[in-house]
């Protein structure tokens, strides 16, 4: 018996924050004002109200509030509004990690790959970006028009997975 | 014929083959089933339908080939060796009627002589309808088994996996690397194809037995190690990349959880081969019949399975290993009336063999065997060059071992010749492999030279090829090993030479009076062994390989049950029909509500990109070849892109909706394109702009609102006055924020609303509510395309198909006259502006309707000068339409040609005119 639960969570603000210059002096002034640094490539970070992921060396997924960024980047960068397109999947229970191996290509079952970790990859032929929540969790940005075929796809392939360990 | 450690009551699994029911037990493959019931013809051959018994006991069997399961799981050409026995399986023999016993086919036996290799070739030429004839015929004569008709009720699955080691083949050798590797702290995958671990050692338990195999793998698992059984490594690709096919359930049998096979693609630090190696038949006359078996397969079927194939037992070999057979078959209680060694002296084995009471032969090669179809008789031998014969009811025979080395080469390795054992073992490697155990290190043999008659001395038994096939070839003029197998078919089908490439190189090798390894290899491809289309498909097997991308709107479109378009990989509504409206009724029906009031659809699908910064405008100068910067807030403007050769590759409109924010829409098809066009501009060639382009194509949902009443509904939609042709307004609509943009592609005065995907049902409604009660209605892709090539746009992918500059498109007067542009360079070839370019026309019929694709020609019988791209029927008047690429177009019009396609069986009459058939001014977009 395989242990994943596949969830889709409700439609969220999601924003593509992008800087172009001087990114020691956003970084420095992001710091400065929410007090802790904008995460590192294949990290994430933030609080409850807004989660920072970065998947590109110029580029963060921003899920939540994005008020206070506009100021901090200036004419550094700028915040583009994606969450229209995007559904998020929550993956949860032991055996996630072997899910995402299923049509996957990417290492999830990599231990380093933990809580905090996040990752762009594609699955089945969907690109999909991970955020590594906790041990137990992990969540998934799904393009919504993949999201119907993909979830099918992810119901499937949960019976008969092969564990991480066997 | 029951082997001593073999009863009755053990036998608990049912099973038929061709339609008798036997019974099996647990762990039996149904080829060791079979012998335990008595059953030794199995199968047919390919060409000469000649009877066919059990070779092997492993993967290369090429001989005991059969269907299994029923409807979608029926699996045909499974190895008989290669199955394991299950409860309720149906097996069936194949390529023979009316029964396996009594073959019509046999008759090809006969004509043996007229059919050599090549026959197909010197008998069945001439006219191409001709061979349609004579196919129908040759395809039910050969072959093997029938495909399913039905679809496959299982699941296949694709899975990754990666570690430091992986490890193919659990003999000994294979075991012992997994196990240190694993308890040095790597990451090990082992597999195996067998069921059960061991190998070879479950034929040759002598030194290490089951319980260290069991001890072993106990360990490896304890170390973190994952062991795979029934699971073939079938390629080895770039950078270690290994796929491995992993049986979930045997073949026709119903899977656990649905799931029958899984693909694995496994990423390796580095790859161990421990795969073993093949034995050798030997070729004599008749040496393809039931009772000629693999001396190493004899040896298994005692030992693993406890059947004993043969009563009366001849073993011919060159090589020591077949003295452990004749000692298994002995303590089976087989008689061994004659042991035929090839070589000259006795070796050690041979004269403990003779000490222990066999009749050793040496100077011994079997000359030829004699039989009925279901049984051997009588072995003959050249023995000292005198013939000798006895009875029997089985040969075994060893020819030496082939090492498997197709991984190794599927890497890119080579290879070198082992004159001691007869055979290619492994060189250099070109990855990170290294080949152990049996592989690298084959048995010593002597070189057999056949003496039976070549006609009837099979090398490859699949695909009844003899030396006499081989020699024939040589004869005609083949000399290249990779001609040799073409012209012969020898190494084809589902078992590739295993069996049989050693000895036809062999035999060409003589021909040519060089060495073996002079005469050349053919290449090593993946698969290793047969994979299934529905695993090489994986979970997309269902849905043709791809997903369907479903527009935001899709359930609600759904509920208006329209007629679906695959567009790339979306689906989009083609047209919306009421009652029993056909496609083309219901597209005029919404077309001419959009010429005479006002219709709907859904444009979510274009391209999407949001352009930001304070550079934002200079970058779109650089994507677009028409001025951008110079557009004000809340203006917008048709643009259109071109590659670095000056050839338009897309178009679409842009919009500045502030200062330094800009949205630039493209075609839907393009998208990914343009994507990644975008992306290279902003990364490589503009690196130091200071602008962020983000695809929005999924953020936004687009609805399109278009006709003379368009305004009307939008103003009341809004609640404010709708923006005027080629304005941008940001509104509300059901409460909710969204953009109009105010552009036409009907021809007729119209809106496009963007708002957020996942708001976007209420927006719909709303929409869909106000234009109805404005009398209009839903309009579908056909309806868009009848409305589109009447207005005389373009399209990607039909009048833009990568041959087009703008000058050909007429759009040169829009190009950004400062340059700067992607393609400015390019466009200044002096080829784009020559005489004799394709242009852009449109075309009326004077008789006749156009077909969509024809070719121009002026008159019968000449070259084309063009084609239609795109055609239709003007939607108020009638009267059929076209758009079209013609030679020096923009010169000829009023000229008439004819549209013809010969594929179609259509033609008309058509007049060159301008491409745009209705309100050429554009009078119409404005208020």
């Amino acid at each position: 018996m395989t242990d994943v639960t596949i969830t889709p969570l409700p439609a969220a603000p999601l924003h593509v924050f992008e800087i172009w210059s001087n990114p020691s002096a956003v970084a420095k002034r992001f710091s400065a004002a929410m007090g802790y640094d904008l995460p590192a490539t294949g990290r994430s970070g933030g609080t409850e109200a807004l989660r920072l992921i970065r998947f590109e060396p110029t580029v963060w997924l921003v899920e939540g509030d994005v008020a206070p960024l506009p100021a901090i980047l200036g004419d550094d960068g700028a915040i583009t509004a994606i969450g229209g397109g995007i559904v998020r999947v929550r993956l949860s229970g032991a055996d996630w990690r072997s899910l995402l191996m299923e049509s996957g290509v990417f290492n999830a079952e990599d231990p380093a790959f933990a809580a905090g970790c996040s990752a762009s990859t594609v699955i089945d032929h969907v690109n999909v970006r991970l955020h590594v929540v906790s041990d137990d969790v992990c969540d998934a940005y799904v393009p919504l028009s993949y999201a119907t075929a993909l979830l099918h796809f992810w119901e499937e392939a949960s019976h008969g997975l092969v564990p991480t360990h066997r | 014929m029951t082997g001593p450690s073999r009863n009755a009551a053990g036998a608990t699994l049912r099973f038929t083959f061709d339609g008798k029911t036997y019974f099996a037990r647990p762990g039996d493959t149904l080829a060791a089933a079979l012998l335990a019931n008595g059953v030794a013809l199995v199968g047919r051959s390919f060409k000469y339908h000649r009877p066919r018994g059990i070779m092997t006991a492993g993967i290369e069997e090429p001989n005991a080939l059969v269907t299994v399961g029923e409807g979608g799981r029926r699996e045909p050409n499974t190895r008989a060796t290669d199955l394991f026995v299950y409860d309720g399986l149906v097996a069936r023999s194949q390529n023979r009627w009316p029964n396996l016993s009594f073959d019509l086919g046999a008759v090809f036996s006969l004509a043996a002589p007229m059919l050599p290799a090549g026959f197909y070739y010197k008998t069945f030429f001439g006219s191409a309808k001709r061979w349609m004839f004579y196919e129908y015929f040759i395809r039910k004569a050969a072959g093997l088994g029938n495909a399913p008709t039905e679809a496959d009720p299982d699941r296949f699955s694709h899975r990754a996996a990666f570690c430091d080691v992986l490890v193919v083949g659990a003999g000994p050798a294979g075991l012992q690397a997994a196990l240190e590797h694993a308890e040095a702290g790597k990451r090990v995958i082992l597999a195996e194809q067998d069921a059960v671990l061991g190998a070879s050692l479950i034929r040759d338990p002598q030194e290490l037995d089951s319980a260290w195999v069991e001890a072993t793998a106990t360990r490896i698992r304890a170390a973190g190690g994952r062991i795979l059984t029934r699971t073939t490594a079938s390629g080895y690709w770039e950078h270690d990349l290994v796929t491995l096919t992993e049986r979930l359930a045997e073949p026709g049998a119903k899977p656990a959880h649905g799931l029958a096979q899984r693909l694995w693609h496994v990423r390796a630090g580095q790859v161990i081969l421990a795969t073993g190696s093949i034995e050798r038949p030997i070729a004599f006359a008749h040496n393809d019949r039931p009772g000629v078996m693999l001396s190493q397969a004899a040896r298994t079927y005692v030992r693993r399975f406890g059947v004993l194939p043969g009563k009366r037992v001849v073993v011919a070999t060159n090589n020591d290993d077949a003295y452990l057979t004749a000692a298994a078959l002995r303590d089976a209680g087989a008689d061994i009336v004659a042991i035929l060694d090839a070589r000259p002296d006795l070796s050690a084995a041979a004269t403990a063999a003779q000490a222990a009471g066999h009749p050793v032969l040496t100077n011994a090669v079997p000359l030829s065997v004699d039989g009925a179809r279901h049984c051997l008789t009588k072995v003959t031998a050249k023995v000292d060059g005198q013939t000798q014969s006895w009875p029997a009811d089985l040969i075994a025979v060893s020819g030496g071992f082939t090492p498997v080395v197709h991984l190794h080469m599927q890497a890119g390795g080579t290879l070198d010749w082992n004159e001691a054992a007869q055979a290619f073992v492994p060189k250099a490697a070109r990855q990170n492999v290294t080949t152990i155990g049996g592989a690298a290190n084959p048995q010593p043999v002597h070189p057999v030279v056949p003496v039976g008659n070549p006609k009837k001395s099979f090398i490859d038994f699949q695909n009844d090829v003899s030396l006499a096939d081989v020699d024939l070839a040589w004869a005609e003029g083949y000399r290249s090993v990779e001609h040799l197998k073409r012209y012969t078919t020898l190494g084809m089908a589902t078992d590739q030479g295993k069996l049989s490439n050693m000895a036809a190189l062999g035999r060409l090798a003589e021909k040519q009076g060089v060495s073996i390894p002079e005469a050349g290899l053919t290449t090593f491809r993946p698969p290793y062994t047969p994979v299934s289309m529905g695993l090489i498909a994986g979970a997309s097997g269902k849905n043709a390989g791809a997903h369907m991308r479903r527009i935001a709107l899709h359930d609600v479109h759904t509920q208006k049950n329209p007629i679906w378009q695959p567009l790339g990989y979306w689906f989009r509504p083609r047209a919306y029909p009421q009652g029993q409206e056909t496609l083309a009724q219901a597209a005029l029906r919404e077309a001419r509500a959009v010429r005479t009031g006002v219709g709907m659809t859904d444009v979510s699908t274009l391209a999407k990109f949001e352009v930001s910064g304070p550079d934002a405008a200079a970058f779109l100068d650089i994507i677009c070849a028409t001025t951008v910067s110079k557009l004000a807030v809340g203006r917008g403007r048709y643009t259109f892109m071109l590659r670095e050769d000056g050839i338009v590759f897309d178009d679409g409109t842009v919009w500045r909706l502030a200062e330094d924010r800009f949205l630039l829409t493209s075609s839907t098809g393009g998208a990914d394109r343009m994507a990644t066009h975008i992306s290279y501009v902003r990364q490589y060639l503009c690196p130091q702009l200071r602008v962020s382009a983000v695809t929005v194509q999924e953020h936004y949902a687009g609805i399109a609102i278009a006709g003379p009443k368009a305004k009307a509904a939008m103003d009341a939609l809004i609640g404010a006055d709708a923006p005027r042709h080629m304005s941008t307004l940001p509104a509300t609509i059901a409460g909710i924020p969204v953009l109009v943009l105010a552009a036409s592609y009907s021809g007729e005065r119209a809106f496009e609303v963007y708002v957020e995907a996942s708001h976007a049902a209420p927006v719909w409604a709303a929409c869909e509510a106000e234009v109805t009660a404005q009398g209009g209605c839903l309009y579908g892709l056909e309806a868009m395309e009848f409305l589109r090539i009447e207005k005389g746009h373009v399209v990607v992918g039909g009048e833009v198909d990568g041959r087009m500059t703008p000058a050909d498109l007429a759009l040169d007067k829009m190009l950004n006259k400062a340059g700067g542009y992607i393609g400015a360079t390019g466009l200044s070839r002096p080829a784009l502006s020559e005489p004799g370019r394709r242009q852009f026309v449109g075309l009326e019929a004077i008789e006749g309707t156009i077909p969509e694709g024809a070719m121009l020609v002026s008159a019968e019988g000449q070259s084309p000068q063009g084609h239609v791209s795109a055609a239709a029927f003007r939607i108020m008047d009638g009267g059929s339409i076209a758009l079209a690429q013609l030679t020096d177009g923009f010169s000829r019009y009023g000229e008439e040609l004819i549209a013809s396609s010969p594929t179609r069986g259509q033609k008309a009459r058509v007049r060159v005119v301008h491409p745009h058939f209705y309100d050429a001014a554009g009078e119409r977009y404005r208020d």
